[in-house]
């Protein structure tokens, strides 16, 4: 049906695709190499000085590894909590399993600077956490937990759990369960049985989990800022601070480095996960 | 699992248990601390008052930055979702490489890092000379759009073409057969489609955060600029409380409309 008149269909969506996402992105890329100008928003002359400024200053190296640091424990603290939780919830028979995805899914609903505020009001100085410790006369002046890297790490790190478990659950929860059963039946002990079958297997769930996480964490602005702070800046940060200091061509060429980040860690997880080879046999 | 240690079983229990309090809390924490009857928040709560929601619907700042973000969600999603629908109506049965690269790209945005969208709109914007509002429209059914797409597309694939061929073959024309009988199937997905892009929208922080203007914020951002610049009053947790509010409404819609499995296999 759709054939016969197929392309007034894809024109619109297509067209609103391509100028307002292919092309200002492609227009940021031209911007990044000009030089800045102080009355437009970028000068004439094409140049690479915004890269290889940005990537001999060592400043900015600190912070984008800085930034590959949180996105490392943040990662890893999602797959070791979260692969436990994905294989509680795959194993649930299907209503419950339903409700307990529902109850993932939820907070992904609600607004990341909600979700935020929520820790802010959890480790201010005024804080639940630090009244209930002088209340129990554990501590006597509040601890400085807000504006610490490792409330960055906790904040996003449970904002973005559940991406984690929910592609690791469907992945097992579509996993065939006579794989662990011969297995086992062969005389394989269940951690065996876990290594050699079940994660080889699940490694669809844990690539997709594993590039959303680390996604979301590198935009993640706001979750960085109200936990973060002034101290703890990451690359977005720096991003933000460009365009609102109307550095153009600075914010474009950052832009671009988060981007190359996001691009080269895709890559590699493909290269070493190879997602598509599992797919193939496991169903 | 049949032979799983009981070992396994307890690290499964106890991550499940932990992992559950860590993503609940925060967000049970904001709307306990909506009805506080204090100037600050106490845990437990001394009591019960909804002063803080009269608060934040007396402030003008929180009242039109809410009012901004429902037209913006109702506006954008429904644009977002006739978008996504065509889309997905052309793409649901087509083969080949041409049809994976247009699917890659209209479900690129779900994945690529909002913040440069968000940047490269706000430069395109400046050279053109956009207005606010409609700027932020632009860029919310960008955001949105995927969400569409992919509900609809599921729906449709799912589709027996049979259906279709046999309203035309009944000498339907293509636009009839569209509205009498493609659409009145795949419509669960339609909905679904529309409701997940009107939450995204609704909670949509990284393209709003450049896009925004003097007098048109939408709440999220308030919220965020209130929390950078005032610290985190309780007028805060009223101002989430809503934002969680309705979008508990909108789920349970979305329950009574399409059943639950279609937003737990929607994403």
């Amino acid at each position: 049906m759709t054939a016969k008149y197929g392309w007034f269909l894809l024109a619109p969506p297509l067209a609103t695709v391509c100028v307002l996402f292919v092309v200002p992105v492609v227009y940021l890329f031209w911007v990044s190499l000009h030089a800045p100008s102080t009355s437009e928003l970028y000068a004439a002359s094409l140049t690479l000085h915004n890269y290889v400024d940005l990537l001999r200053d060592s400043f900015y190296l600190t912070i984008i590894g800085r930034t590959l640091g949180v996105a490392a424990v943040i990662l890893g603290l999602c797959l070791v909590i979260g692969y436990p939780v994905a294989y509680f919830v795959a194993v649930l028979p299907p209503r419950r399993r339903m409700l307990a995805l529902l109850l993932l899914l939820f907070p992904l609903m609600v607004s990341n600077v909600v979700r935020a505020y929520g820790w802010v009001a959890l480790l201010e100085r005024q804080g639940v956490v630090n009244t209930t410790l002088r209340d129990l006369r554990w501590i006597d002046a509040p601890l400085d937990l807000l504006y610490t890297p490792s409330a960055v790490v906790v904040a996003l790190m449970t904002i973005l759990l559940p991406y984690m478990v929910i592609s690791i659950a469907n992945t097992l929860a579509a996993l065939d369960r006579r794989y662990e059963e011969a297995a086992q039946a062969l005389g394989a002990s269940p951690l065996r049985t876990f290594v050699h079958v079940t994660l080889p297997l699940s490694t669809p769930g844990i690539a997709s989990g594993t590039l959303l996480v680390f996604l979301l964490t590198l935009s993640a602005y706001v979750t960085i800022t109200l936990l973060g702070g002034p101290r703890s800046k990451l690359l977005v940060s720096m991003i933000y601070d460009s365009v609102t200091a109307f550095q153009w061509p600075r914010a474009a060429a950052l832009a671009f480095v988060l981007l190359a980040l996001a691009l080269v860690f895709t890559a590699l997880i493909v290269a070493l996960l190879r997602p598509g080879r599992v797919q193939g046999t496991a169903r | 699992m049949t032979g799983s240690s009981r070992a396994g079983a307890a690290i499964r229990g106890v991550a499940t248990i932990v992992a559950f309090a860590l993503i609940v809390f925060p967000i049970l924490i904001v709307v306990v601390a909506a009805f506080s009857p204090n100037d600050y928040f106490q845990f437990p709560p001394p009591g019960f008052s909804l002063r803080w929601f009269a608060e934040f619907f007396g402030l003008e700042n929180m009242r039109s930055a809410f009012a901004l973000s429902v037209e913006l969600a109702l506006a954008s999603a429904t644009i977002a979702t006739v978008l996504g629908t065509l889309a997905a109506l052309f793409l649901a049965r087509r083969r080949g490489a041409i049809g994976a690269l247009l699917q890659s790209l209209f479900l690129a945005p779900l994945v690529f890092p909002t913040i440069i969208l968000g940047v490269a709109l706000l430069l395109l914007y400046k050279t053109i000379g956009m207005p606010v509002f409609a700027g932020l429209l632009l860029a919310h059914c960008v955001v949105g759009m995927p969400y569409g797409f992919r509900t609809v597309l599921a729906s449709a694939q799912a589709l027996d073409p049979a259906l279709e061929e046999a309203g035309q073959s009944l000498g339907a024309g293509p636009l009839r057969t569209l509205f009498l009988v493609t659409l009145p199937l795949i419509w669960p997905g339609v909905l679904s489609g529309w409701l997940f892009a009107f939450i995204v929208s609704f909670g949509e922080l990284n393209t709003a955060l450049f896009l925004t203007g003097p007098g048109l914020t939408t709440l999220p951002i308030e919220i965020f600029s209130y929390l950078q610049f005032q610290g985190s009053q309780l007028v805060i947790a009223a101002a989430s409380t809503v934002q969680i509010a309705l979008i508990v409404i909108l789920v349970a819609v979305i329950e009574r409309v399409v059943g639950l499995a279609r937003i737990t296999r929607a994403r």
